[in-house]
C-alpha cells in the first residue's frame, strides 16, 4: 500500500507530465490534469494519515532503485554542463564538473560497505510537505489550466507551447515530493537538482530576453547550492559512513561535543538551503523569477522550490542544535527578515511585494530553525504551512488581476474593487490571512517571537530584527489591503467576469482553505504540527525542553481559552460584517473635499480652473530615498555574505 | 468564571472611565492654556450628539472598519483584564490599527489617503517598541501572561526604567497626541481636516471615538503595571503618565515624519529599549 501511495506521489507526476508532453492534445490536458491532482492529493493524504513509517524499498520492479538515481544523477548534470555549454557560461559549467568529480569520488573511492540505507523514512515534517504540495501545488496547477489559456491568447502564439509547460509542472511536483520523502541523501540530491533545472525551464518559458537572463540567474544560483550539496555529502560519507538522514542525524545528535569536522558538511547544507530558499544575497534569482507566467511565480513561491531549502534545514537542524553555528543561522535569518521587509517597503510592484515578502518568511522559518528548540520548531513549521496557502492565493489573485487590468502595479489596482469586487476582495482576505489574527501566518510569528524571547544565545539583537521587521510587514500589506477594496460607490456588485472556471474554482478553493485552515489552527498546531516536532525529537531521544513556551497554547486551558477568543472574533467580524450591510442606500455621500467635491464615473475630484475637471490624486509612501532597491541591496548583500563567510568561515 | 465576569464588569465600565478621563484630558488642556474649558462630561454629551446624527458615509467598507476597530479595541482590554498574553493583545491591538488604515485607505479623498501613509509611519515608530516591551515583561515574569506580573515581589518600574520611557514613547504615538499627532489631530496644525478620521462621521465616528477611549484606558492599564505592587503606585504612574501625555501635548508643535521616525522613535524609543532589554539580559 506504502509503496502505490509513494509511487503515486512521486513517480506518477513524472509520468503523467511525459505524456502530457507526447500527446499534445488540449481536451486530454482537460481531463488528465485535474485526475492526476486528485490522485496525488488523495495519495498525500493517505500517506499523511499513515504516519511516519520506514519503507526499505531497494529496488522497484526489479530494477536497482540507488545504481538508478546514480545513473540519472550522471545523466542529470550532464544534461546541465550541456546547457552551461549552450549559455557560454564558464561558471555554471565550471560548477557542475566540480559536481560530477565531487560525485565520482563519492561514489567511486567513499562507497557505503555498510548495509543498504533505507530509502524512505518520512517523519511528520515531510508528510506535512506531501500534503502542501499535492494540495497546493495541485490547486496551482489547476489554476494554470484557465490562466495559460488566456497568457497564450494574449501572446499570439503560433504552436501552443502548454504540453511543455504542464509537463514540466509535473515533474517539478513529482520531484518535491521526491526530495521530502526519500532518507538517502543522494536520491534527495537527484530531486534536488531536477527542482533546479524545472525551475530554469519554468521561468524561461515564455522565450523573452529578461526571461532568460533570469532563468540564468537562478540557474547558476541553485548550481551553486547544489555543488554546496555535493560537498556536504562528501564530507557526511565520510565522517559519518553514511548517507542515510536518519542514521546522520542519531549519530550526530547522540554527540556530546560538535567538532567542526562534524559540523563542516551542516554549514554547506545551510548553505545549499539559502540558494534554494533565496536569502540575502542569493534573494535576486527568486525576484527574477516574476517574469515568468503567474502560476510558475505561485508554485515557487508557495508549495515548491523555496520550501524545499527550508524543509531540509529543519530535517537537518537537530544535528547542529546548541552550537554557535545555529546562532549564526538564526541571526542570518532574522537579517534577512528586515532586510527584505525594508525591501519590500519600497516597492509598487505586486509581484515584487509578494516575492520580497516570501523571502523575508523563509528568513524568518530560518531564524526558527537556527533558534533550534522545539518550540521554534513548531513555529516553523506553523509558518511554512500557513505561509504556502496564502502566497500561492495572493500570486493567483495577482494572476488574475494582471490578466483584467494589464498591470500588476499596486497603484493601479485602485478602484479594483468596482472592477472585480469578488477577487479584490478574495486578495483582501489572503492578505489579511498574511499578517493579521486570528489568522495561521499570525499564530506561527508570535510562537516565533515567544521562542526567540526564550532563546539563550543573540536573543536581543534576533528579537530587535524581529519587531522591526514585523513593523515593515504590516506596512506594506495594510496599504495594498485598502487600495485593493478603494471604491466610491457605497457598495459593488460582481458583474460576469471573463474568468475561466478554473481559475475561479482554484481562487476560492485555496481562500476557503486558507480561512477554514486559519479557524482551525489551535488544532492543527496540537494534533497535526505538535505531534509532529514531538515525533521527531522523541526520534532522536532530544530534550523536548520548552516545548510550547509557557503552556500557553496547548496546555489544555490555555487552548480551550484562545480557542474562545478566535470563535468571539469571528463572531465580532460577522457582526460588523451584518452593520455594514445594513447602512441605507440613502446614506450615501462623497468624500470630503472641502465643499467642492465632483464626481465623474468612478473618480471623485473638483472642477479647477476652466471648470475642468481635475480628479484627485494619491500615492502611497514608498520611501524609496530610504528604502529603495539601489540604495539598500548592496549594504544587505555585503552584510549577508559576511554572515555566510563567518558561517563556514567560523568553524575552521 | 468569576475572572471572566469581572473582566466583563470591567469592558463595561471601562467606556465611563475612557470617557471621563477623555474630559479631564480637555479640561486640563484648558487651563494649560488658559482658558475655562468645557464640562467634565462634554465628552459624552459629543458622544449621544454623534449618535443622534443621519449616517453618511462614502462606501461600505468604512461602516466595517469603524465596527473592526472598537471591537478589537474591546478584545484587547479584554484580554488585559482577563490577564491574557501579552503578544496576543499586541496582535489584536493591530487589528484595530490596520482597518483605521484600510479604512482610511478605501476611500477616494487625499485627506484621509494622505492620513493613513502618515498613521502607518506612525505604526513602523510604535510597533517594534511594543513588541521589545512586552519581551521586556516576559524577561522578568518568565512568561507573557500579564497575569504573571502579579508574582513578582518588587515593582518593574525598578528593574525596566528605561523600558517605562521607551512605553512612554510609543504610547504618545498610539494615542496620537502632538508632536506625533502628524496622522489625525486634534490641533490644526497638521492641516489634514481630521486624517484617517476624515471620512468619519455621525455614528460612525462615535465608534472610534468609543475606542479611542477604551484604548486609552488599556494604556494607561499598561502603565500602571510598572508598579503592579501597589494600588497607590498603580494610580500614581497612571496619573502621572496620563499627566504627562497632556503637557507634552500642549508644549510641542507638529514634527514631520522624516524627524519621527529617524529620530524621534527609532533612535530614542527603539535604544531606550534596546539598552533595558541588554541590561535584564546581562542581570
Amino acid at each position: 500500500m506504502l509503496n502505490f501511495l509513494i509511487f503515486c506521489c512521486v513517480a506518477l507526476p513524472f509520468i503523467v507530465g511525459l505524456a502530457l508532453y507526447c500527446v499534445p492534445g488540449g481536451a486530454m490536458r482537460k481531463i488528465l490534469v485535474p485526475s492526476t491532482v486528485v490522485v496525488m492529493a488523495m495519495a498525500a493524504i493517505g500517506l499523511g494519515a499513515n504516519g511516519p513509517f520506514h519503507l526499505e524499498a531497494q529496488d522497484f520492479l526489479g530494477l536497482p532503485l540507488d545504481a538508478a538515481f546514480t545513473f540519472l544523477d550522471f545523466i542529470l548534470l550532464g544534461y546541465i554542463l550541456f546547457l552551461g555549454w549552450n549559455l557560454r557560461s564558464r561558471l555554471i559549467m565550471g560548477m557542475t564538473v566540480l559536481q560530477l568529480a565531487g560525485l565520482v569520488y563519492l561514489k567511486g573511492v567513499l562507497t557505503d560497505q555498510a548495509t543498504p540505507v533505507t530509502g524512505f523514512a518520512p517523519d511528520g515534517l515531510s508528510l506535512i510537505m506531501v500534503i502542501i504540495i499535492c494540495v497546493v501545488g495541485g490547486l496551482i496547477t489547476i489554476y494554470s489550466l484557465g490562466y495559460m489559456d488566456i497568457h497564450e491568447e494574449h501572446l499570439h502564439l503560433r504552436a501552443s507551447r502548454k504540453p511543455r509547460f504542464f509537463a514540466i509542472v509535473f515533474c517539478f511536483l513529482g520531484a518535491m515530493n521526491g526530495l521530502v520523502l526519500c532518507n538517502n541523501l543522494a536520491w534527495m540530491f537527484f530531486f534536488w537538482e531536477v527542482t533546479t533545472l524545472c525551475s530554469f525551464f519554468l521561468i524561461s518559458h515564455d522565450r523573452t530576453e529578461i526571461a532568460n537572463t533570469n532563468a540564468f540567474r537562478a540557474l547558476w544560483m541553485n548550481v551553486l547550492g547544489g555543488l554546496a550539496f555535493v560537498s556536504a555529502m562528501l564530507f557526511i560519507q565520510k565522517s559519518l559512513g553514511t548517507l542515510s538522514t536518519e542514521i546522520v542525524l542519531q549519530k550526530m545528535t547522540a554527540l556530546d561535543i560538535k567538532n567542526t569536522a562534524m559540523l563542516m558538511p551542516f554549514a554547506f547544507l545551510c548553505l545549499a538551503a539559502f540558494t534554494k530558499s533565496a536569502q540575502v544575497p542569493f534573494e535576486s534569482w527568486l525576484c527574477g523569477a516574476m517574469v515568468a507566467p503567474t502560476p510558475v511565480s505561485a508554485l515557487l513561491h508557495s508549495a515548491t522550490m523555496v520550501k524545499a531549502g527550508t524543509y531540509l534545514l529543519l530535517r537537518m537542524a537537530p544535528a547542529f542544535a546548541g552550537t554557535t553555528m545555529s546562532t549564526i543561522v538564526a541571526l542570518f535569518g532574522a537579517f534577512t527578515f528586515v532586510g527584505t521587509c525594508m525591501l519590500a517597503v519600497s516597492q509598487s510592484d505586486a509581484k515584487k511585494i509578494l516575492a520580497y515578502s516570501t523571502i523575508a518568511n523563509l528568513g524568518l522559518i530560518i531564524t526558527c530553525v537556527g533558534i533550534n528548540t522545539a518550540a521554534s520548531m513548531v513555529a516553523a513549521t506553523m509558518i511554512i504551512v500557513y505561509h504556502s496557502v496564502s502566497k500561492g492565493l495572493l500570486f493567483m489573485c495577482v494572476g488574475s488581476i494582471e490578466q483584467r487590468i494589464g498591470s500588476r502595479d499596486i497603484e493601479d489596482m485602485r478602484g479594483l474593487y468596482s472592477a472585480m469586487p469578488r477577487t479584490a476582495t478574495i486578495t483582501t482576505i489572503g492578505i489579511f490571512t498574511m499578517m493579521l489574527p486570528p489568522f495561521g501566518m499570525l499564530i506561527g510569528k508570535w510562537m516565533a517571537i515567544e521562542a526567540i524571547a526564550r532563546a539563550t544565545q543573540a536573543m536581543t539583537p534576533i528579537l530587535f530584527f524581529i519587531a522591526l521587521g514585523s513593523a515593515f510587514t504590516v506596512l506594506f500589506w495594510a496599504r495594498w489591503a485598502g487600495i485593493l477594496i478603494s471604491s466610491a460607490n457605497l457598495r459593488e456588485y460582481p458583474v460576469r467576469g471573463i474568468h475561466r472556471p478554473t481559475v475561479i474554482f482554484a481562487l476560492r478553493t485555496l481562500c476557503g482553505v486558507a480561512l477554514l485552515f486559519s479557524f482551525i489552527s489551535p488544532m492543527v498546531l496540537k494534533d497535526f504540527v505538535g505531534p509532529s516536532v514531538s515525533g521527531i525529537y522523541a526520534r532522536f531521544n532530544l530534550r523536548a525542553e520548552g516545548f510550547i513556551p509557557g503552556a500557553n497554547f496547548t496546555g489544555v486551558e490555555g487552548y480551550s481559552w484562545i480557542y474562545l477568543l478566535f470563535v468571539l472574533l469571528a463572531l465580532g467580524a460577522w457582526f460588523a460584517w451584518r452593520a455594514t450591510r445594513r447602512v441605507p442606500e440613502k446614506a450615501h455621500s462623497l468624500p470630503y473635499f472641502s465643499g467642492l467635491a465632483v464626481r465623474r464615473g468612478n473618480e471623485v475630484g473638483f472642477n479647477g480652473p476652466m471648470n475642468v475637471f481635475e480628479p484627485a490624486r494619491v500615492s502611497n509612501y514608498y520611501l524609496a530615498q530610504y528604502f529603495g532597491e539601489e540604495r539598500i541591496t548592496r549594504g544587505i548583500d555585503v552584510i549577508s555574505t559576511a554572515f555566510l563567510i563567518v558561517l563556514v568561515g567560523g568553524l575552521l | 468564571m468569576l475572572s471572566i465576569l469581572s473582566a466583563l464588569g470591567g469592558l463595561i465600565l471601562a467606556p465611563f472611565a475612557g470617557g471621563l478621563l477623555s474630559g479631564v484630558d480637555r479640561r486640563l488642556t484648558a487651563r494649560l492654556q488658559s482658558r475655562v474649558g468645557p464640562p467634565l462630561l462634554q465628552p459624552f454629551y459629543d458622544m449621544l450628539k454623534l449618535f443622534g446624527k443621519e449616517p453618511k458615509v462614502t462606501n461600505a467598507w468604512l461602516v466595517f472598519s469603524a465596527y473592526v476597530y472598537l471591537i478589537s479595541s474591546a478584545f484587547a482590554l479584554f484580554i488585559f483584564f482577563m490577564g491574557g498574553d501579552l503578544l496576543l493583545l499586541f496582535f489584536v491591538l493591530t487589528i484595530g490599527a490596520v482597518f483605521q488604515v484600510v479604512g482610511a485607505i478605501c476611500v477616494p479623498s487625499p485627506y484621509s489617503q494622505v492620513g493613513a501613509q502618515r498613521e502607518l509611519l506612525l505604526m513602523l515608530a510604535y510597533e517594534p517598541i511594543l513588541i521589545l516591551v512586552f519581551v521586556g515583561f516576559a524577561m522578568c515574569t518568565g512568561s507573557f501572561m500579564i497575569s504573571d506580573v502579579f508574582r513578582l515581589d518588587s515593582p518593574l518600574l525598578l528593574k525596566m526604567p528605561l523600558l517605562f520611557l521607551a512605553l512612554g514613547y510609543a504610547l504618545t504615538i498610539k494615542l496620537r497626541k502632538s508632536p506625533f499627532d502628524i496622522s489625525a489631530g486634534h490641533h490644526g496644525h497638521q492641516e489634514l481636516v481630521r486624517g484617517v478620521q476624515t471620512e468619519y462621521s455621525g455614528p460612525y465616528l462615535a465608534l472610534i471615538e468609543i475606542g479611542h477611549w477604551l484604548d486609552l484606558v488599556l494604556i494607561l492599564g499598561l502603565c500602571a503595571m510598572f508598579w503592579h505592587t501597589s494600588v497607590i503606585g498603580m494610580c500614581i504612574l497612571a496619573a502621572a503618565s496620563l499627566f504627562t501625555e497632556i503637557l507634552i501635548d500642549n508644549i510641542t508643535a507638529r514634527l514631520t515624519w522624516q524627524w519621527m521616525v529617524q529620530k524621534q522613535s527609532l533612535l530614542v524609543g527603539m535604544g531606550f529599549a534596546l539598552v533595558n532589554l541588554l541590561w535584564l539580559y546581562v542581570a
